[in-house]
């Protein structure tokens, strides 16, 4: 059931993957910033988070499109749920309309 | 006279009791706050864990091997890839190297961390970082903020932040499982909109750390960049260039003032 190059495969997937979450931190305990580094390490998550969603905003599908418009104007008013319920209902609705 | 320093001792040894009876309420309540954060984040999750089960079976993993990787590595963007690329048997540099450019964002999110986990203990920090993942680390660094700026202290609340990353650990594991034995009774998840539950959360996040439009300008260079890149450049690079060029336009924004 457990094929020995597989296990390898995910081994290294695993010690690879731990080691980018600890080398932040590993890096950055011990250290006070400059402003600057300051500045650039609080935009950090904001960019982090966006890069990841960026294939959305470009989506070829305007179904998605018109959902993603939908759910960026829920997140400007509502909190996380009904922004994520209104989300997934806007895509599956709008999906089977205009597909 | 021989009463006294045993009664003032049982007394201490009650206060003690009572004191950590209220900080074990605390923690426990703490962690049901992290778990209640979590739940809107794991109606993105499970979709998303029962494809890559799903097609994590059509590469040839077993049922058993689909939540060694998934509960060892954590870290679904990774494992994506990896199942994309998956030979068999697979190649394991070219995987390692993979998981290493798709989860290189880890630095940076660990880096963010850091100042909110300084004050806590090796053997504490090294395990919770473990189950650091886009969304516990967003939802316990979104947390943090409000309650620094709200001036509770620690501003980092580790129950809450365990509460919430187990969450999405355990539904992670269990759900990539079930869409590895359930395989081609699912068809495609995607359909039914659930994809959109990723971005909707992480708007709601990012709408959490809003503090204005000029501090959100390295935001809009990140998105540019990393949807031009993903436009561009075949494989995960964009994640690692709009990151990276946000990053770069904050260092020179921070210099204008």
């Amino acid at each position: 059931m457990i094929d020995p190059m597989t296990m390898l495969a995910i081994l290294a997937m695993a010690g690879v993957t731990y080691l980018t979450r600890i080398g932040g931190y590993v890096v950055l305990k011990n250290r006070a910033l400059s402003p600057r580094a300051t500045a650039v390490m609080e935009a950090a998550p904001g960019c982090v988070l966006i890069s990841v969603i960026a294939p959305d905003f470009v989506s070829k599908n305007p179904a998605d499109l018109a959902a993603l418009a939908i759910t960026l104007l829920a997140a400007t008013r509502l909190s996380m749920l009904p922004t994520v319920v209104i989300g997934v209902a806007s895509a599956g609705a709008l999906r089977w309309l205009i597909g | 006279m021989a009463a006294r320093p045993a009664e003032s001792e049982a007394m201490s040894v009650s206060e003690i009791a009572l004191a950590e009876g209220k900080a074990a309420n605390r923690r426990g309540a703490e962690f049901r706050r992290g778990l209640a954060a979590a739940t809107p984040v794991l109606l993105g999750v499970v979709p998303y864990a029962l494809v890559l089960g799903a097609q994590a079976a059509q590469r040839g993993l077993s049922v058993l091997e689909v939540p060694l990787m998934t509960g060892l590595n954590f870290a679904g963007g990774s494992e994506f890839a990896a199942i994309q690329l998956w030979t068999s048997p697979p190649h394991v540099l070219l995987i390692a190297a993979i998981t290493l450019l798709v989860n290189s964002r880890h630095f940076l999110m660990g880096a963010a961390l850091a100042p909110f986990i300084r004050h806590l203990p090796k053997r504490q920090v090294f395990p919770a970082l473990f189950l650091m993942c886009d969304e516990s680390w967003a939802v316990g660094l979104a947390d943090a903020q409000r309650r620094a700026t709200a001036g509770t202290r620690p501003a980092f609340s580790l129950p809450f932040y365990l509460g919430a990353s187990l969450a999405v650990y355990l539904a992670w594991v269990a759900f990539t499982t079930c869409g590895a034995a359930l395989g081609p009774v699912l068809g495609d998840v995607e359909t039914y909109g659930f994809a959109m539950a990723f971005p909707a959360v992480f708007l709601g996040l990012l709408r959490g750390m809003w503090k204005g439009f000029a501090a959100a300008r390295p935001w809009l260079v990140s998105l540019v960049a990393a949807a031009l890149t993903y436009l561009l450049v075949p494989g995960a690079w964009y994640v690692a260039a709009g990151a990276l060029s946000g990053l770069v336009a904050a260092w020179f924004l921070a210099g204008e003032t």
